[in-house]
C-alpha cells in the first residue's frame, strides 16, 4: 500500500520526468539545428546575427515583419476593443453562441484563412464592389500608395485585416471577462470623485488599470502570432517575407554542406533574431498575464450584466459587424467551392456546380483525396490532443505545486519552459527534429507519429496558459473534504480536481484539436520527408498548382471548406462540453 | 550543333569510357559513384519524391497499385529545385526510392553528387521510343526523360496590338519605356521555368553581335525598367500577367503583359477556355530553352524493383502519350503530339531555336550565374 509520501514523491517525478523531457524535445533539435548551422556555414552565432544586419534581404524581412505585427496589434485592439466592451457589458441573447462564433477565426487554420481573404479582396469580392481595390491597388488605395510612396499598400493592408480577423478573438476573450465581472459600483463611485468627474479621468484612473493589462497581454500574444505569421503571408503578400516565411523558403536547403550555404547563413541568422524578439515579447506576456489573473472575478457575470441591461442600437450594430467581417471569409471559402468559370469566345460566366467537390473527393489534380486527408488530420489532432493534454495539465500543476511550496522562481523557470515552443519557429523546429533523425536515426522517417511531435510542442503551450489559471484556483479543502470522506486516491481525484476542471479542458482541447488541424509551418517542412499529407497541406498543394483547368481552385476550396467544418463542428462540440457560467476566457 | 557544344560532347563521351569501373556506376562523366545501400527499410511501398506533377493523380496511382500490387508514397516537394534540395539533404539515407521532376537545369548536379543510380529501363524496347529530341541533353542510364516543353516568353495579344506596342524584335526591347513595370519574371533561385529562362538569355546575349554586354546587363536593365520578379511561376503567371487565365482567379494582379511560360502554354489556355486565348508566346530565336524533365531511381533507393516498374509505367505508350492532357506537357514518346481538342496544337507555338547550354556547363557555372543574377536584379 503506497501511504501519501510514496505517492507525492511518485507524482513529483512524474511531473519532473515530463518537463525535463519537454524541455528536451525543444531544446536539442534547436541546439543541433543551430550547431549544425553554424558547422555549415562556418559562422558563430554572434557572427550570423551581426550578418543578420548586413543582409538586405533579412533587414527588409525583420522591418516588414515588425511593421506588419504593430499594424496588426493596432487594428485588433481597434476592432476587438468595442466588441469586447459592447459583449462584456451588456446582457445578450445567446451569448454563448456570439462567443464561440467570435472565437472561430482563431481557431480556424491559417491557411482557410488566408484563402477567405483571397476571395473577399478579389476583383469583383465584397471589398472591391464597395470600392476598396487591395489587389490591383486602384482607387483610394491606389491614391494611398502614390501618396505614402509605399509599395504593395493594399497587399499589406489585406495582411493587417487577415491578421486582425485572426486574432480578435484574443483581445475580446482576454478584455471580456474582466469588463463582465467589474462590479458596477465601482464605475458609480469613480464618477463622484474628482479623478473620475470626466471621461478622460475615468479612462485614466479606472479603465486603463482595470482591463489595461488584460489589454497589454492580449496585444503582446496577438504581436507574436502576427511576428509569426506564415501562410497568410505566403499567400496575401508573396512579394514581400516576414522572418518566418523567409527561414521557410529557405529551409528546404539549410544545413545541406557544400551546397546552397547561403540558404543556411539566413536561416541560422533569422532564427537567432526572431528568437530574441519573441523571447522578449512573452517574458512581457506572461509577467501581464500574471498581473491580469490577480484582477479577476470582482462579482458574478450576470449581476453586472443585469444592472447595465441591454446593448444600444450602437452597441447591436457593432456586434452585428463584428460577427459579419467574422463570417465573411469563411462564407465565401465555402461559396467559391461551388463556383467553376467557364469562358466561351472571351466571355467569361461562372457556374454552380458539384463537380470541384467530386474531383477532390476523388483525388483528381492531387495524390490523395480529400478523405485521405481529412482521416490524417484527425488522425493527427487527436493523438495530439491526448499528448498535449497529459502533458499540459502536468507541466501546469506542476508550476502550481511550486509556486505553493514557495519555489517561485523554479515556477517561473518551468513557466519559461512550457512558454518556449511559441518563441521557437515552427519552421525551426521542423527543422531541427528532421535533421535530428537523419543525423541520428533515419528509420524514424516512417514513424508515423513524427509530425505529431511539432503539433504537441507547439499546442502545450495554449493547454499550459488555460489550465494554469483553473488550477491555481482549486479550493484545497475539497481535496481534504474528500479525503476525510475516506475516498480512494482516485476518487479523491477525480471529486477535487477533474470535475473542476472540465471547463478548462474542453477549451484546451478545443484550441489543441484546432491548431493541430491548422498546423502548417512544421508539418510543411516536415512533410517533404514523408509522406503525411494533412487537409491544410492538401489545400495548399492545390492552390500552389498552375489553375488553366477551372476546376483546381474550386477543388482547393473545397478541401478549404472540408477543414473549416471541421474544425468549427469540433470546437463547438467542445464549447457545449463546457460547463455553464464558466465564462469566457480561453 | 556549335563548336561549343561538339568539344564538350567529345570530352564527356572520351571521359565516359574511362569512367566504368568494377563494383561503381558512372555515366556521362568520369564521376565514379558507389552504389549506396538503401536508406531506408524495405517495407515493399515504393516512395516517390516529387513535386506537383499533375499527371500523378489518384487515379493514375491506383491503377498502377492495382495491376502490381506495389503500394505508393509521396513525398512533396514544392518544385523540382526541392526535389534536388531534398535528395542533397537526405544523401546519407535516401528516404524515397524514385524520383520524378528533376530537368536538365538540375539534373547535372544530382548526377555529380551520386544522388542517382543506372536504371535498366534503357535496355527496354519502349526506350526506343522515346524521341531524339527528349534524349538531346542526357542520354545516360542515370535518369529517364518523361515529358518535356519549351520555355519561352509569352505576351497578351491584347497589349501587344501591333500599332502602339509592336512585337519586340529583340530582348533589349523589354528595357524600354513602353514596357515599363509590364514584364514580370520568375526568380531562378526558386522557379525552375526561370532558371531555363535565365539559361536562355546567357546564350542569346553570348550568341549576340554585341561583345560588350552579357545576360546580366540586360537583367539589370529589366530590373531598372521596373520588371517584376517573383519566387514561383505561379506569381508571376497568375497573379500578375494579363494574357492567362490568372485574370479569371483571385489575387489576379494583373500588371505585367509579359511573362514567362512555356511555348505551349497559349494552347493550354485554349484548351480550357473553349479555344479561345488572348496569350501567345514570343518567337525569337534563342530566347527559349528546351526543358526536359527526367525520372531517375535514386541511390540509396529501398525499392529498387519497384521504382524499375514504375519508370516503365510511367513511359508506357497509354501513361505517357497523355502528357498533355494530364500534365499539361508533351510526351516523351516519338509520333506524339498534342490533342487537336479546343485549339491546344493550334495555340501551342513552336520555338524555332532554342538556347543550348550543356548540362556540365549549367553544373559549373549556375551557382556564379544565380549569384550575378541577384546582383543584377537587387
Amino acid at each position: 500500500m503506497l501511504t501519501s509520501k510514496d505517492r507525492t514523491l511518485i507524482s513529483n517525478s512524474i511531473q519532473w520526468t515530463v518537463i525535463i523531457a519537454f524541455a528536451l524535445t525543444i531544446i536539442l533539435p534547436l541546439l543541433y539545428a543551430i550547431m549544425r548551422l553554424e558547422a555549415v556555414t562556418g559562422m558563430s552565432s554572434l557572427d550570423s546575427v551581426i550578418s543578420f544586419f548586413t543582409l538586405t534581404e533579412t533587414k527588409e524581412a525583420l522591418r516588414f515583419t515588425l511593421l506588419e505585427s504593430l499594424f496588426s496589434v493596432i487594428l485588433t485592439l481597434i476592432i476587438g476593443l468595442p466588441l469586447a466592451w459592447q459583449l462584456g457589458r451588456y446582457e445578450w441573447k445567446h451569448i454563448s453562441i456570439i462567443r464561440s462564433l467570435i472565437s472561430i477565426p482563431f481557431v480556424m487554420p491559417a491557411i482557410v484563412a488566408a484563402m477567405g481573404f483571397l476571395a473577399l479582396i478579389d476583383q469583383g469580392g465584397p471589398l472591391d464592389k464597395i470600392g476598396i481595390d487591395l489587389r490591383t491597388e486602384s482607387g483610394i488605395i491606389g491614391n494611398i500608395s502614390s501618396v505614402t510612396g509605399i509599395e504593395n499598400t493594399g497587399h499589406f493592408i489585406a495582411l493587417v485585416i487577415a491578421h486582425a480577423w485572426f486574432n480578435i478573438s484574443l483581445v475580446v476573450r482576454m478584455v471580456e471577462p474582466t469588463l463582465s465581472t467589474m462590479d458596477p459600483r465601482w464605475e458609480e463611485q469613480i464618477r463622484l470623485l474628482p479623478a473620475g468627474n470626466s471621461r478622460l479621468g475615468r479612462v485614466k484612473n479606472l479603465w486603463l488599470p482595470f482591463i489595461g493589462p488584460a489589454i497589454a497581454c492580449a496585444s503582446a500574444l496577438c504581436f507574436v502570432f502576427s511576428f509569426t505569421s506564415f501562410a497568410l503571408v505566403k499567400w496575401l503578400t508573396p512579394t514581400k517575407s516576414t522572418l518566418e516565411s523567409l527561414m521557410a523558403d529557405s529551409g528546404g536547403t539549410a544545413g545541406i554542406y557544400n551546397y546552397r550555404i547561403d540558404t543556411s547563413e539566413i536561416v541560422l541568422a533569422v532564427c537567432l533574431v526572431q528568437l530574441i524578439i519573441l523571447v522578449t515579447a512573452l517574458a512581457i506576456t506572461s509577467r501581464l498575464q500574471r498581473k491580469h489573473s490577480l484582477r479577476h472575478a470582482i462579482v458574478s457575470e450576470s449581476s453586472a450584466r443585469k444592472s447595465r441591461g441591454k446593448a444600444s442600437f450602437f452597441g447591436k450594430a457593432v456586434l452585428i459587424g463584428g460577427l459579419i467581417f467574422t463570417l465573411l471569409p469563411l462564407i465565401l471559402v465555402a461559396i467559391s467551392s461551388f463556383v467553376v468559370r467557364t469562358v466561351k469566345n472571351g466571355t467569361i460566366s461562372s457556374d454552380f456546380t458539384l463537380d470541384a467537390w467530386k474531383n477532390a473527393w476523388q483525388g483528381d489534380n492531387s495524390t490523395l483525396s480529400i478523405p485521405e486527408a481529412l482521416s490524417n488530420s484527425l488522425i493527427y489532432a487527436l493523438i495530439t490532443l491526448i499528448f498535449s493534454i497529459i502533458i499540459g495539465w502536468i507541466i501546469a500543476s506542476s508550476i502550481n505545486r511550486l509556486e505553493n511550496s514557495g519555489n517561485m522562481k523554479l515556477a517561473k523557470i518551468v513557466d519559461m519552459i512550457s512558454l518556449a515552443p511559441l518563441a521557437i519557429s515552427a519552421v525551426m523546429i521542423g527543422l531541427g527534429i528532421l535533421l535530428g533523425i537523419l543525423r541520428w536515426n533515419p528509420a524514424m522517417f516512417n514513424w508515423f507519429l513524427i509530425p505529431v511531435i511539432p503539433h504537441v510542442l507547439l499546442t502545450t503551450p495554449f493547454v499550459v496558459r488555460v489550465m494554469l489559471p483553473a488550477i491555481r484556483s482549486l479550493d484545497i479543502s475539497f481535496e481534504e473534504q474528500a479525503k476525510m470522506l475516506g475516498l480512494s486516491p482516485t476518487k479523491v481525484w477525480i471529486h477535487s480536481r477533474l470535475s473542476f476542471l472540465l471547463g478548462p479542458l474542453a477549451v484546451s482541447s478545443s484550441l489543441t484539436i484546432a491548431f493541430s488541424l491548422g498546423e502548417f509551418g512544421a508539418t510543411w517542412i516536415l512533410v517533404r520527408s514523408g509522406s503525411w499529407d494533412t487537409l491544410s497541406i492538401l489545400v495548399d498543394q492545390l492552390m500552389g498548382q498552375p489553375k488553366f483547368n477551372p476546376l483546381v481552385y474550386p477543388m482547393a476550396m473545397a478541401s478549404a471548406t472540408v477543414l473549416m467544418a471541421l474544425t468549427f463542428v469540433l470546437f463547438l462540440l467542445a464549447e457545449k462540453v463546457r460547463p455553464d457560467g464558466e465564462g469566457s476566457g480561453f | 550543333m556549335n563548336f561549343k557544344l561538339f568539344t564538350l560532347t567529345s570530352i564527356l563521351l572520351t571521359a565516359s569510357l574511362s569512367g566504368c569501373l568494377d563494383g561503381k556506376s558512372s555515366d556521362n562523366q568520369n564521376i565514379e559513384c558507389t552504389t549506396l545501400s538503401a536508406g531506408h527499410d524495405d517495407d515493399g511501398k515504393l516512395r516517390i519524391l516529387t513535386y506537383d506533377v499533375l499527371a500523378l493523380n489518384d487515379s493514375m496511382i491506383e491503377s498502377f497499385e492495382t495491376a502490381t500490387g506495389i503500394e505508393i508514397e509521396f513525398i512533396k516537394e514544392s518544385d523540382a529545385g526541392g526535389i534536388l534540395d531534398q535528395m542533397m539533404l537526405t544523401k546519407e539515407a535516401q528516404q524515397a526510392d524514385l524520383m520524378i521532376g528533376l530537368d536538365n537545369s538540375y539534373l547535372q548536379t544530382a548526377i555529380e553528387n551520386c544522388l542517382l543510380r543506372e536504371t535498366l529501363f534503357t535496355q527496354s524496347p519502349q526506350y526506343q521510343n522515346i524521341s531524339s529530341s527528349s534524349l538531346e541533353a542526357y542520354q545516360g542510364k542515370l535518369a529517364i526523360p518523361f515529358d518535356q516543353g519549351t520555355v519561352c516568353l509569352n505576351y497578351d495579344e491584347n497589349f501587344v496590338d501591333g500599332e502602339n506596342i509592336t512585337i519586340p524584335t529583340s530582348l533589349w526591347n523589354l528595357t524600354e519605356p513602353q514596357w515599363n513595370g509590364k514584364t514580370s519574371f520568375p526568380s531562378p533561385l526558386s522557379s525552375s521555368p526561370g532558371r531555363a529562362f535565365m539559361l536562355a538569355t546567357i546564350d542569346y546575349f553570348e550568341s549576340d553581335a554585341d561583345e560588350q554586354t552579357d545576360a546580366f546587363d540586360w537583367w539589370e536593365k529589366m530590373s531598372e525598367n521596373d520588371a517584376t520578379f517573383t519566387s514561383g511561376w505561379s506569381e508571376s503567371y497568375e497573379t500578375h500577367y494579363t494574357g492567362g487565365y490568372g485574370e479569371y482567379t483571385v489575387g489576379h494582379i494583373g500588371d505585367s503583359h509579359l511573362t514567362v511560360s512555356y511555348c505551349h502554354s497559349p494552347g493550354v489556355e485554349a484548351y480550357y477556355s473553349s479555344n479561345y486565348t488572348h496569350s501567345t508566346s514570343l518567337e525569337l530565336p534563342k530566347t527559349s530553352f528546351h526543358q526536359v524533365e527526367y525520372t531517375g531511381i535514386i541511390n540509396g533507393a529501398a525499392n529498387v524493383a519497384g521504382a524499375e516498374q514504375f519508370i516503365e509505367y510511367l513511359l508506357s505508350n497509354d501513361v505517357n502519350s497523355m502528357m498533355p492532357e494530364n500534365n499539361l506537357m508533351y510526351s516523351v514518346l516519338v509520333n506524339s503530339s498534342l490533342p487537336e481538342t479546343d485549339g491546344f496544337r493550334h495555340h501551342a507555338d513552336i520555338a524555332t531555336t532554342t538556347a543550348e547550354i550543356p548540362l556540365v556547363r549549367i553544373e559549373m557555372e549556375m551557382e556564379q550565374w544565380l549569384a550575378n543574377w541577384k546582383e543584377a536584379t537587387q
